[in-house]
């Protein structure tokens, strides 16, 4: 019996709750945090964007640098064995 | 870009309900307000987007949610990291609420309210915000099962499965409380 109410006070006492008010200088951190995220200069935006070009660009050369390397290098044996396997007698 | 005006109108209108249910989920004042903080510039960015499938209020009730889960996760990593250690199954870590007095409860209840919150910070996260939106927002089930994106009985379980469990880790917990 006790033990029930106890129970009962525990879980019932958050009743008659009441709101609480935040702070009054919480908007103006708010709108400090929106204008902050707002200042991305267009000068930052065009560096990301010159700086990934550059990237893909570079990956590409190497890209394309490897596969040449990879005929020349294929040529050069098919060369090498075929010489070798017209060897009949 | 949203109107400024348009803008402090939704925030006056709704400040109080975001930095009650932070501060409800959270326990704690400092955390409250940061979440209220990104709440309203996250409502400020997508505001545009807002589509009104659902009602800015449920809108502006699940960012929060979010946000706070999100928080309590963030800061359980953070202490993990530091301490190298395990994972935990619920939020209790995070949430210490042994020195905590809410505002809004009345003194003469504020020992008993401690406890209770010590417990909710056991619930699953489910559990625990079905709770926390019936008992202390005082919402219909409709309304919470529309803010947490699940049918209507779902909610009825996940009140009655929590009120369940509270009893449960309340009876243990009336066993020390004798002891004292």
């Amino acid at each position: 019996m006790e033990r029930e109410h106890w129970i009962q006070n525990v879980m019932s006492s958050t009743n008659g709750i009441t709101p609480v008010k935040p702070s009054d200088t919480l908007l103006s951190k708010i709108q400090q945090k929106i204008n902050q995220q707002n200042k991305v200069s267009p000068k930052t935006v065009w560096l990301a964007a010159a700086s990934i070009a550059v990237l893909i660009v570079l990956n590409i050369t190497v890209l394309k640098t490897k596969d040449k390397t990879k005929i020349e290098t294929t040529t050069a044996y098919q060369e090498m064995t075929g010489n070798q396997s017209n060897q009949l007698y | 870009m949203i109107n400024q005006t348009h803008f402090e109108k939704l925030y006056q209108e709704y400040r109080v309900l975001v930095f009650n249910v932070a501060l409800n989920y959270l326990q704690n004042l400092e955390d409250a307000e940061e979440i209220t903080q990104d709440v309203f510039v996250k409502v400020y960015h997508s505001l545009e987007n807002f589509n009104q499938k659902s009602s800015f209020k449920t809108w502006i009730y699940r960012i929060t949610i979010n946000q706070c889960l999100d928080f309590v996760k963030k800061k359980n990593s953070q202490k993990r990291f530091f301490i190298f250690g395990k994972k935990s199954q619920n939020e209790q870590e995070y949430l210490n609420t042994a020195t905590f007095e809410h505002p809004g409860i009345l003194m003469e209840k504020q020992e008993e309210a401690k406890i209770l919150f010590e417990v909710i910070n056991t619930l699953t996260e489910n559990q625990k915000t079905a709770f926390l939106l019936s008992k202390l927002d005082g919402l219909s089930n409709p309304e919470i099962a529309e803010i947490m994106q699940l049918s209507v009985s779902s909610i009825e379980s996940l009140i009655f499965r929590a009120k369940t469990a509270l009893q449960e880790k309340l009876a243990e917990k009336f066993k020390n409380y004798r002891k004292k």
